[in-house]
């Protein structure tokens, strides 16, 4: 499967499927048994890969996916560049509100590695909000994994009235700001 | 509650179920209607746009194909400027090589020395024979010019010729008539004067045979109509 794309599937009932994309297994990890700690009211399959394109042999098997969460260490370059390769196998439909990005490692500015300035970018180019957080601190992980949550719920149109590309200009309006 | 695996190859999928089994309750159902009909709302949207943009399509290829024939055409001409280009430089390149050859003052740059200067000979008597045929050919337009307009003065005089002699065909013709009416109208006043006396004679030998023609209505209209002057008719 060379592109993912995020309406060649029917959805599920009552279910929603997230995919986190990053180069650290570890923080996917802790961040996904967060999510999965919430309390909520329906079925989330989490999907962890370290880059794309996904497999194409298990791809019958994989759920539409509604949410992706490219995931960025600040302190390493190498998983920025993982994340920028990784932006091509994505279909463009997706970046209507259906990306995120998700920057980690905040807390600790003086192991900076990347530049601020790109990352800023990367989300103004691809149309999608970027998400700081530091996912090694307890309470900032459960934050975060509960923001992915309700984000989630809105691609996954679980939320009358409000769809994923409205969440989206609403989120860079106040970015902007 | 499954805790999330990693698989086989670049992905890794973890499916997670959110507690309990829901119950099948009112609200829920009504919940599940609600996603329903978002999610129906958001793909509905998204097929309506992927067909909206087919007209793009077309426009975009047609834009393709307008700059592929502009690119060909720059390419063209890219081309031959660089042929172009190539020929002045082996041109320039052929000539440094032979001037320096020259300079080198030898047997063979003696021999090439009087070549060109063959060279220069036959190309100052070419030009010199063309100057002549160019000479000659302008003399020759010249004359075709004059034999051109000695031909048009030919002809507009045949034309006044022709005009003349119509005219006074004309004009003999014209005369002809004349003649023939004048006759006709000597004719025409003798007969009138010769009338006028018949009615005269008429009118007096009625008067003197003392008839009263007053009397008689045919005899009362010849004599009234012998009163009409002929010459006024």
């Amino acid at each position: 499967m060379a592109v993912v794309r995020p309406f060649d599937k029917l959805p599920a009932l009552n279910s929603a499927a997230v995919l986190l994309v990053g180069s650290d297994e570890s923080l996917q990890q802790k961040l996904a048994e967060a999510i999965l700690k919430e309390k909520k009211n329906f079925k989330i399959s989490i999907h962890l890969a370290t880059s794309l394109p996904l497999p194409s042999e298990r791809d019958h098997l994989r759920p539409r996916i509604d949410l992706i969460a490219f995931m960025i260490d600040i302190k390493s370059k190498y998983s920025l560049k993982n994340v920028e390769a990784s932006l091509a196998h994505v279909d463009a439909s997706f970046f209507l509100g259906k990306v995120c990005f998700l920057v980690t490692g905040v807390g600790r500015v003086n192991y900076c590695s990347v530049e601020m300035n790109a990352i800023w970018k990367l989300g103004e180019v691809y149309c999608s909000p970027v998400l700081y957080c530091e996912l090694e601190l307890e309470g900032i992980r459960v934050a975060t994994a509960q923001r992915l949550l309700r984000m989630l719920q809105i691609c996954a149109g679980h939320i009358p009235g409000v769809s994923a590309l409205s969440f989206g200009l609403l989120m860079r309006n106040s970015a902007d700001e | 509650m499954e805790p999330p695996q990693r698989e086989p190859g670049a992905a890794a999928a973890g499916d997670a179920e959110a507690g309990p089994a829901a119950k099948l309750d009112v609200l829920t159902l009504l919940r599940l209607r609600e996603q329903m009909k978002q999610q129906l709302m958001e793909c509905s949207a998204t097929v309506h746009a992927s067909e909206e943009s087919y007209p793009d399509h077309i426009i975009e290829e047609k834009l393709i194909k307008t700059t592929t024939e502009d690119l060909e055409r720059e390419m063209e001409e890219v081309k031959v400027s660089f042929q172009n280009k190539t020929l002045v430089l082996q041109r320039i390149q052929l000539m440094d090589a032979l001037r320096n050859k020259v300079k080198q003052n030898d047997d063979d740059s003696r021999l090439i020395l009087e070549t060109m200067k063959h060279i220069i000979m036959l190309s100052t008597a070419i030009l010199e024979s063309q100057q002549q045929a160019r000479e000659m050919e302008e003399k020759l337009n010249d004359i075709k010019k004059k034999r051109l307009l000695l031909k048009q003065a030919g002809g507009n005089k045949l034309l006044q010729i022709h005009t003349t002699m119509k005219k006074q065909k004309k004009e003999l013709a014209s005369m002809e008539v004349g003649e023939m009416l004048e006759k006709i109208r000597n004719n025409l006043q003798k007969e009138k004067e010769m009338t006028t006396l018949i009615q005269n004679i008429f009118q007096n030998i009625i008067i003197g045979s003392r008839v009263n023609w007053a009397e008689d209505p045919s005899l009362k209209a010849i004599v009234l109509q012998l009163e009409k002057n002929v010459s006024f008719l």
